[in-house]
């Protein structure tokens, strides 16, 4: 039996309506014009994929290709298990994710970054001279194009699930995983487009050489740039209460395009010197991103971890979760650090920590009411915290 | 007010059977996808290409090798040695064109002779191409040695030179492919210019 106040109930209540939290994901919505558009996209992206490796699979290129598909299908499994990780607060449901995912792979590459990267290309080199579109052209498209065609992505999943993709954190989230989607399929692309530099020859190898080169620089590539990206476009849009930060929104999306830039075009920014060609996308690009990374995701996080805290404020009055389990559940990396030193057990504090966000999913699905979940999850808390 | 049924829209937003709320973001992405996929491509068809080669151009094609363009084709890929900027041999490109004939040249790693890249670029792009004429040994000015295989059809004539850029060590040296391909009618008016420009491929310095 717990024990609240109408007020903590009343803030809870709050936080699951705003922040939509348990809310379930239906992706088939003929009557929503943001489905037919997605399928439009990926229908169209799909064919795309098809009219440009189906003669490799078919042909001289068949070992690159199927190559590439099982190497980087390997490679997405640790992606998976972090970006899982990482989707915590008010978590985002599975399928959801996998829609953004398959935007990413499908539309966003073959539907509209493709072509357009094809044209502006062209038109730097018409510009620049080959010269200079070899040492720009990249950079000069690749953050607009790309950038934008992910994007997208999560307008339409705006658009087919409005009650659940509420905050910053969200965008970061559901732009990782349309990030990683469009890594993964531009890597296969890669590792084709490799087989066809050396006309066939050695193949396998060739797929393994691309594994190694875009599997250590994926770790600051499209994953990483439409997180931040799609956080910006939550922060510009503002759909939770008081996150609405068009300035903040705004630079983090110039962020992500910059970085893009700057990655894509790492030989004509350190051209003034050799070393830095070869360690400056590595040695300043890299820390670079990764730290712009960790702050966006700290800014970001801080509406959901509001939401949580106010999720959770009866069960701290009831006396189920104390404060520094609420700490270590709605906060930082260093709070759950510091919670294990307080348990004195990684072990425990991670089961303690993974039980009330266990208990926090359950009151959202629940929409605050009393259910045998709930009990279930709160006994559960309970029996781990030993009490 | 909703029914707050999931997925009922109430009729004073229904448009065609669909939710006009949702209509702006719908019809956001999608005039934003078709001005990327359509828009770059219509700006492209609109800017002329206006880098023609001139007297004196020398390409670049990686470890000093070298090749003097035509005068007067557009260089729509390639380094020239002028613009200081390092070139791979194994991932060179380069395209010519003029009106309806394309000159383009590609660097590759590859183990083999001359002969042996030729027919491994055939069976790769193209297996069942009417490739008919049979290979024919090419010397450069420079005494690089190659081998020449060309082809027509409606579709017009294609020529294909196959080099590795060395003359000392051919076998472990890089590979060369120029391809040639002209509309019809067109080919005999440009390979006086074509035989020239092959001619004039160097090894480089080192040879």
């Amino acid at each position: 039996m717990t024990v609240t106040t109408a007020a903590t109930k009343d803030a809870q209540r709050a936080a699951i309506d705003e922040s939509g939290w348990g809310a379930r994901f239906k992706f088939f919505q003929p009557h929503n014009p943001a489905f037919w558009v997605y399928v439009i996209g990926v229908g169209a992206g799909a064919i795309g994929m098809i009219k440009y490796f189906g003669p490799a699979l078919g042909g001289t290129y068949r070992l690159a290709v199927t190559s590439g598909i099982v190497f980087f299908g390997i490679y997405l499994i640790p992606w998976l298990i972090f970006l899982r990780r990482q989707n915590r607060y008010t978590a985002q449901p599975g399928k959801l994710l996998a829609t953004g995912f398959v935007w990413g792979a499908v539309a966003a590459t073959f539907w509209i970054a493709l072509p357009a990267n094809t044209a502006l290309l062209e038109i730097w080199t018409k510009l620049l001279g080959p010269s200079g579109a070899s040492t720009w052209g990249a950079g000069f498209s690749a953050p607009i194009d790309e950038e934008w065609s992910k994007g997208l992505g999560l307008i339409l999943l705006i658009a087919l699930a409005p009650r659940l993709v509420r905050s910053a954190y969200d965008g970061f989230i559901i732009g990782a995983f349309i990030g990683l989607g469009f890594q993964v399929s531009e890597d296969v692309l890669y590792a084709y487009n490799n087989a066809t530099s050396s006309f066939g020859v050695g193949q396998l190898e060739s797929s393994l050489f691309i594994l190694a080169l875009r599997g250590f620089a994926g770790i600051t590539s499209h994953a990483l740039f439409s997180a931040v990206f799609c956080a910006g476009v939550m922060w510009i849009l503002g759909r939770a209460p008081g996150e609405r930060r068009i300035g903040r929104g705004v630079a983090a999306c110039l962020a992500a395009m910059f970085l893009h830039f700057a990655w894509d075009d790492a030989s004509g920014l350190f051209a003034w010197s050799n070393f830095l060609i070869v360690v400056g996308p590595y040695l300043i690009l890299m820390p670079l991103a990764i730290g712009t990374l960790l702050v966006v995701r700290r800014l970001a996080s801080a509406k959901e971890r509001a939401w949580m805290r106010e999720l959770l404020a009866p069960e701290v009055e009831a006396g189920v979760i104390d404060p520094p389990l609420l700490d270590a559940v709605s906060g930082l990396h260093k709070d759950r650090r510091h919670y294990r030193k307080v348990v004195h057990s990684r072990h425990r504090a991670r089961h303690l920590v993974e039980s009330a966000g266990d208990l926090a999913q359950e009151i959202a699905a629940a929409g605050g009411q009393e259910t045998e979940r709930v009990a279930h999850a709160r006994a559960e808390v309970l029996r781990l915290r030993g009490t | 007010m909703t029914t707050g049924i999931p997925g009922w829209v109430p009729v004073e937003h229904r448009w065609f059977g669909l939710d006009r709320r949702q209509m702006k973001p719908a019809v956001f992405v999608l005039v934003v996808a078709l001005l990327l996929i359509y828009g770059w491509p219509a700006l492209n068809a609109i800017v002329p290409w206006d880098n023609p080669t001139r007297a004196g151009d020398v390409l670049n094609l990686g470890d000093g090798a070298t090749a003097v363009p035509p005068v007067g084709w557009q260089l729509e890929d390639g380094t020239l040695v002028s613009d200081r900027t390092g070139v791979s041999p194994t991932s060179d490109n380069v395209k010519l064109v003029k009106a309806g004939t394309t000159i383009q040249m590609t660097g590759a790693s590859f183990n083999g002779t001359a002969a042996q890249f030729l027919d491994q670029v055939i069976r790769s792009e193209d297996p069942e191409a009417d490739i008919s004429a049979a290979p024919a040994t090419f010397t450069t000015a420079s005494g690089l040695v190659g081998v020449v295989r060309s082809a027509s059809g409606s579709g017009g004539d294609e020529l294909l030179a196959a080099f590795k850029m060395s003359k000392s060590d051919p076998a472990a040296a890089p590979a060369l492919l120029v391809e040639v391909a002209a509309v019809p009618g067109e080919f005999q008016q440009v390979s006086r210019e074509i035989d020239t420009f092959l001619r004039s491929i160097t090894s480089g310095v080192n040879e």
